[in-house]
């Protein structure tokens, strides 16, 4: 295993404080919510057991062999797991969180009967795929024939907040908005003006 | 290619804006050194994020100076040859003359005769980068012979249309192990927005020339930024949630900088119609 201290980027001789910030800024990083339905999802589940682990294995040192958990709640990484009550959809849901996304897309053209769940589904497929626009179609679709339907409104929502959801390191959180186009053009022409360098 | 990826620059540190034009000013070396005289005109801001992802983490910056193309009385720091800059040098030749070829037909004998002049005389450069690349070469033809098949039928999917683009970009990186994952989906979604911005900057011309649009195809002749907007953010989100996952090294606060701060501000600036004055700035001339 790798030195947990690396893993959390910090120091030895870091403050207990220092240790908690660097864990709580990874696993934001890293949460589970920032890669639903995306497919590194299992890159960033390895990446969350990692720095689960080292922090727990820092405050066991820290503390004399005292077993204990990671704070905040971040100590599972569980794609929330919905069931669903028809076997041929059960199928494609497994068939989607396993990447198998031809297979899934075909199986999903042989149901006949276009419900929320269907709808739902091709949302799935086309968001995994990279395909935005069909996804967002889709949701739209799924929580019109039904509204009450939290798992699809959570999708659709996650699509509706564009590049405001996620997670954005420290200092990259959007402060442009007030910017006139002079400026625009001064920011962008990243190579001339602005003098030598 | 297109000059739609820059950094943001007022946010970057001095050691990141260092970076970033000694890897620029390389791979203009880098493609003059292997294609000559001609080639660092295909230089592009594209191309040198593309180096910068493809950069070996582990690998430090460490420039050495060289002769400055466009004035040669000048010294500059810039990254010796390395395989990331070369591999960006042999992709900008093949699709450099993928897209030169794809205007030859477009444009018929009369009004393709520019880009026919300018492809006879990249052939020899884009032979000996088709040799080097050849799985690259291959999938940019076909990506291409695709799109403009759905161009000509007049595909009303913009996600089908952005889809050949967004793959072929994405085999720009080797596909192995982790980091292959992490960069494909990364291009993929660079390739969909690249694509996707560019069909947004080409809707009023193309609405006068009565030439095949992705985004009047699908919203109709007058666009719907808002909707084309959040599309083109979801893929941005993807590359941020990507980049995250990836091993950048000492290029992770630049790349950053050009995904969350870069991307986003030239997608404004597409759309309120700034981008028009911005990308015709003379970008290679510089300090003059």
């Amino acid at each position: 295993m790798r030195d947990p201290y690396s893993v959390l980027g910090v120091s030895q001789n870091a403050s207990d404080d220092e240790v908690k910030k660097a864990y709580r800024e990874l696993a934001r990083k890293y949460h589970p919510d920032n890669y639903q339905n995306n497919p590194l999802a299992d890159l960033a589940e390895e990446k969350m057991k990692e720095i689960n682990e080292a922090y727990d294995t820092i405050t066991k040192q820290r503390s004399g062999g005292y077993s204990g958990s990671s704070p905040g709640g971040y100590g599972g990484y569980q794609q929330r797991s919905y069931s669903s009550g028809d076997p041929a959809y059960a199928r494609i849901r497994n068939l989607i969180n396993m990447g198998d996304l031809n297979q899934a897309e075909q199986l999903l053209y042989e149901v006949g009967q276009k419900n929320g769940e269907w709808y739902f589904l091709s949302g799935s497929i086309a968001y995994r795929k990279g395909w935005m626009d069909e996804a967002m179609q889709n949701y739209v679709r799924a929580v019109q024939m039904e509204p009450n339907n939290m798992e699809y409104r959570q999708a659709l929502s996650v699509m509706q907040r564009g590049t405001m959801g996620g997670y954005r390191p420290a200092g990259y959180t959007t402060g442009m908005d007030a910017m006139d186009c002079c400026t625009t053009m001064m920011c962008l022409n990243c190579l001339c003006g602005g003098g030598r360098c | 290619m297109f000059g739609y990826v820059r950094p943001f620059r007022p946010e970057l540190k001095c050691k990141d804006f260092d970076l970033y034009r000694a890897t620029y000013c390389g791979l203009c070396r880098c493609l003059r050194r292997r294609y000559g005289l001609i080639a660092p005109m295909l230089l592009n801001f594209d191309f040198t994020f593309l180096a910068l992802l493809l950069w070996e983490p582990e690998e430090g910056f460490t420039p050495c100076r060289g002769r400055c193309h466009a004035n040669p009385l000048r010294k500059l720091p810039m990254c010796p040859d390395s395989p990331a800059l070369e591999l960006a040098a042999d992709e900008s030749v093949i699709l450099a003359w993928w897209k030169l070829r794809d205007g030859v037909q477009d444009e018929g004998p009369v009004k393709g005769l520019p880009a026919r002049a300018l492809s006879l005389l990249l052939r020899p450069a884009y032979r000996k980068a088709a040799r080097r690349c050849s799985a690259f070469d291959g999938m940019v033809r076909d990506c291409l012979a695709e799109l403009s098949a759905l161009e000509r039928e007049g595909c009303p999917s913009l996600d089908r249309t952005a889809d050949t683009f967004a793959r072929l970009l994405q085999s720009a990186a080797p596909r192995e192990g982790e980091r292959g994952r992490v960069l494909a989906q990364l291009l993929y979604h660079l390739g969909r927005w690249i694509y996707l911005a560019d069909a947004r900057d080409d809707l009023e011309e193309d609405r006068q020339s009565g030439r095949y649009n992705p985004v009047a195809a699908r919203y109709g002749p007058a666009g719907d930024d808002g909707a084309l907007r959040l599309t083109m953010d979801n893929s941005l989100a993807q590359m941020g949630a990507a980049l995250q996952l990836g091993d950048f090294g000492c290029r992770t606060a630049l790349l950053e900088n050009i995904v969350y701060l870069g991307l986003p501000l030239v997608e404004r600036a597409v759309f309120d119609g700034t981008w028009r004055h911005i990308k015709k700035q003379k970008i290679w001339r510089n300090d003059t």
